[in-house]
């Protein structure tokens, strides 16, 4: 559904790349997230594939539209979630979806039962202004979705939302991937990139550093650890041992049979702590 | 595309009709027309007021009449009490076979000489047919000060119309939902017409509105809208200029307002400069515009002269195009 090739992109039009040679693609139905910290090139890049920004180099194909002479129809099959929420204030969340919806040349969706999947039902006459940062978030996640489209953006879909609406939002995010919608997910939350893609992107200083499924990533990347506390000589201690390291395993088993455990974990590497040992860099 | 385009200008109008500043720019034209209605009695009613008694001597209230606006009242009571109001109130009342004038005091003398003459004429019998003169006259059928504040307020509200683009460019950039319009279907053109819309409908709307409300229905409607539908278009052009480069409405607003002062400056200059001078307004598209309305309002205009001046001011508006339209569009592609 997209096809990304050697892109560049350069705000200042001369060597000082945003993004460089960034290349990839992604099939049908799969949620790819690009991930990196902030000025990586995931904005960048997410702005040249949905045609907010110029492409200058490289050869990018969405929806089998070529993205270097964009034809406006592409849009119908494109929803985009912006993470700066940009709704009209002065209209109401059901104003807002109407008007939005008069603009695509495909089936729509019903205002009212998207406000309603977003958990905004009961403010579907309340104008845009007098909502909350994350009311408006939710109102600009359910419009990308006013077209029925075929390949979704979501710029930080749950940034700024309580877990309980976050957790709705990733439920909408899992059930438009049953329908095979294609989903480019930028994010800096690991754990979202961890819980919803297929596959994953790591961005740095504008270039991909690695593609690849977050459970094939863990496998490569990951160590394993446990997490001990236990009653030692001077109370509770606490120790992080490797599973697979021949000295640690040799520790953890003296813990057990000489002390008193008190709790025992196992502790997975993260997709952050893989983003750091791959990278070199932190995600702020 | 056209429902794509209608759909921006309704969104448009809806959001106007919310905003207090809109509200009170779409309502300008009516207060215009008002105030010119209001004024322009006073300004061209030059004649006397009498006041007379219903009844007594109707022939001679009947020739007064022709000359004079004369209001009658039951008894000499309520004519001595209108005539000792504040404005300026003549009385003519009987007094055993004859009549004598009535006045507060305070009246200019000419008023007074006036219903004197007037009186005299009406007991010598003389008539408008006893007279030798000829009648020699401009062909100017309407009141010159009306017709010039008529004219200015139909030129001012095609102004209002690009005033209006610009708060509306200035919400969508506040709101920064210019960037949503990008990944929509709508072509860039067509967001760009749509938005244009409020500046066409609102000169016509306005123009209406005065020429309506002041009693100018009765001149050609088409050549004016020509005229100002054209000159509309610099307003336009400057509206989305205005509100690219602003990002809150006072200021947007304020930047607005320097679109006034060609157009004050070619008013000024049709109306105070000497024919051999008029050329230093020439490339002021509203100059045309306020000569074409002139001659409209006159009801003295051929298609002919009208074509020339609307040619005039789209060709100038095309130049002004090809320097604006690459920054418009810049700037509604960064949003």
């Amino acid at each position: 559904m997209i096809k990304v090739k050697n892109l560049y992109h350069s705000y200042s039009r001369d060597e000082r790349y945003a993004v460089k040679d960034v290349s990839f693609e992604i099939e049908k139905g799969e949620i790819f997230g690009f991930l990196g910290p902030s000025g990586a090139g995931k904005s960048t890049t997410q702005g040249i594939l949905s045609g907010l920004l110029r492409l200058q180099k490289g050869e990018v194909t969405v929806a089998g539209y070529n993205v270097k002479k964009i034809s406006n129809k592409m849009f119908n099959q494109i929803g985009m979630s912006f993470e700066q929420s940009n709704v009209y204030n002065k209209l109401t969340a059901r104003e807002n979806l109407a008007f939005y919806r008069k603009l695509f040349d495909v089936e729509t969706r019903d205002p009212d039962e998207l406000l309603e999947l977003v958990g905004l039902a009961d403010k579907a006459k309340v104008k845009a202004g007098e909502f909350s940062k994350g009311m408006k978030h939710r109102l600009t996640f359910a419009r990308s979705m006013i077209n029925n489209p075929s390949i979704w953006f979501l710029d930080e879909p749950t940034t700024g939302l309580d877990p309980a609406i976050a957790a709705t939002i990733k439920d909408i995010i899992w059930d438009q991937k049953k329908r095979e919608v294609t989903t480019f997910l930028t994010t800096h939350n690991m754990f979202i990139a961890d819980e919803l893609c297929n596959r994953v992107a790591f961005i740095v200083d504008g270039e991909v550093r690695l593609i690849d499924s977050p459970r094939s990533l863990k496998l490569q990347y990951g160590s394993r650890f446990v997490d001990i506390e236990y009653i030692g000589g001077n109370g509770l201690v606490k120790e992080s041992l490797s599973t697979v390291d021949d000295k640690d395993r040799a520790r953890i088993k003296h813990i057990i049979d000489n002390n008193e455990i008190q709790t025992m974990h196992t502790k997975e590497a993260t997709l952050e702590e893989i983003f750091i040992k791959v990278t070199g860099r932190g995600l702020i | 595309m056209l429902k794509k385009i209608t759909a921006v200008f309704l969104r448009d109008l809806k959001v106007n009709t919310r905003e207090m500043i809109s509200i009170y720019i779409l309502v300008v034209p009516v207060l215009f027309a008002i105030f010119i209605n209001l004024l322009t009695p006073g300004i061209n009613d030059t004649t006397v007021r009498l006041a007379m008694i219903d009844g007594d001597n109707p022939a001679q209230v009947e020739y007064l009449e022709n000359f004079a606006n004369v209001s009658l009242f039951k008894n000499a009571a309520d004519v001595e009490e209108r005539v000792g109001r504040r404005d300026n109130f003549i009385g003519i009342l009987p007094e055993g076979d004859g009549y004598y004038i009535f006045k507060q005091g305070n009246e200019p003398e000419y008023l007074i000489d006036f219903t004197k003459l007037l009186k005299t004429l009406f007991e010598t019998g003389a008539s408008l047919g006893d007279s030798a003169a000829e009648i020699v006259e401009f062909g100017r059928e309407t009141p010159p000060l009306k017709k010039m504040l008529v004219n200015i307020s139909i030129l001012f509200s095609s102004v209002l119309g690009g005033m209006m683009i610009t708060l509306n460019v200035v919400e969508e950039k506040a709101d920064n939902t210019i960037s949503a319009m990008n990944v929509s279907p709508i072509s860039r053109t067509g967001f760009i017409l749509g938005k244009s819309l409020m500046g066409v409908t609102m000169p016509i709307y306005g123009s209406l509105a005065i020429l309506l409300i002041t009693g100018y229905g009765g001149v050609n409607v088409a050549q004016m809208l020509l005229l100002i539908l054209s000159a509309a278009i610099l307003s336009m052009m400057i509206g989305f200029i205005e509100g690219l480069n602003n990002d809150d409405m006072m200021t947007a607003a304020g930047s607005f307002k320097l679109v006034f002062m060609p157009l004050a400056g070619a008013i000024a200059a049709a109306e105070a400069l000497s024919e051999k001078w008029q050329w230093v307004a020439w490339w002021v598209p509203y100059y045309w515009a306020y000569k074409g309305n002139d001659s409209v309002l006159s009801q003295s205009s051929t298609w002919g002269q009208i074509l020339l001046y609307t040619g005039i001011i789209l060709g100038m508006c095309g130049l002004v195009y090809l320097i604006l339209a690459p920054r418009i569009r810049a700037g509604l592609e960064k949003g």
